[in-house]
């Protein structure tokens, strides 16, 4: 998650690497309870989050985008 | 994070695994979808969404699936391009590619071809891939120009792309999270 792109940066990479009809389907907030699902995630980094990120915040460390697009 | 270091972090975090993620997939997937995917592969789920719903795959198509893990995604596609179809599920961790030949054989289909590579050096030709899926896999790359080139290159003209993956707002979590290696492999 920490080399995750901005949505803005992630299309404007698509339209650099040649796709277009660029469409973000579907967004959906990550949580850190989300992310506590992925074993990848250690529950020591899971701890590290919710001493450090703010309550209101840990409802949307992320979001899942649903990205479709189409070679020039 | 250099590339050596973070492809290092993904293997490490990756191949350490050992329990199952069943969960993700029960959050991501329908029971309809769930069905016609092995055991395994459920319990190996690790994607960020669904965007298999938004995919227009048809019969006959060649999908490669960028990162296919435990297969999940890999199954559900070459069900929809049928056995005149090709699904080349690539991954460059070797107990991912196993996992999903495993699954693939389970699910007795026979058009699910597995490759182990990098997805910032597919070794597969120009314009030779018909739709390219991807599952919470491009944020782990330190070369995203560089896969999303790849992409754009084994595609024809016309060619489809469909992805889930994880993107952040403006505002930074605080850098104890961000440098955590944990935090580069998931």
């Amino acid at each position: 998650m920490a080399g995750a792109l901005t949505e803005r940066d992630f299309v404007e990479k698509l339209e650099k690497a040649g796709f277009e009809q660029i469409e973000v389907h579907h967004r959906e907030p990550v949580s850190v309870d989300d992310l506590a699902l992925y074993p990848l995630f250690t529950p020591e980094l899971i701890q590290l989050m919710r001493t450090l990120i703010p309550s209101e915040r840990e409802a949307a460390v992320a979001t899942s985008v649903v990205i479709t697009a189409r070679r020039a | 994070m250099h590339t050596d270091e973070l492809k290092a972090v993904v293997r490490d975090a990756y191949t350490a695994i050992d329990s199952s993620t069943e969960a993700i997939a029960y959050k991501l997937y329908s029971p309809h979808e769930l069905a016609q995917v092995p055991r395994s592969a459920v319990e190996g789920a690790l994607g960020v969404g669904n965007h298999l719903r938004f995919a227009q795959i048809e019969e006959g198509e060649t999908v490669l699936d960028l990162g296919c893990g435990a297969g999940i995604d890999s199954v559900l596609a070459a069900r929809r391009t049928g056995p005149t179809g090709q699904m080349i599920a690539l991954d460059f961790l070797p107990e991912m590619v196993e996992r999903t030949s495993a699954a693939a054989a389970e699910a007795r289909l026979a058009n699910i071809e597995t490759l182990e590579a990098e997805m910032e050096a597919i070794p597969l030709a120009d314009e030779s891939v018909d739709h390219v899926i991807s599952n919470g896999v491009i944020n782990l790359s330190a070369r995203k120009r560089r896969v999303l080139a790849e992409c754009a290159r084994v595609l024809g003209p016309g060619g489809k792309l469909s992805l889930s993956d994880l993107t952040v707002g403006d505002e930074e979590l605080p850098p104890e999270v961000l440098l955590h290696p944990a935090t580069w492999a998931g």
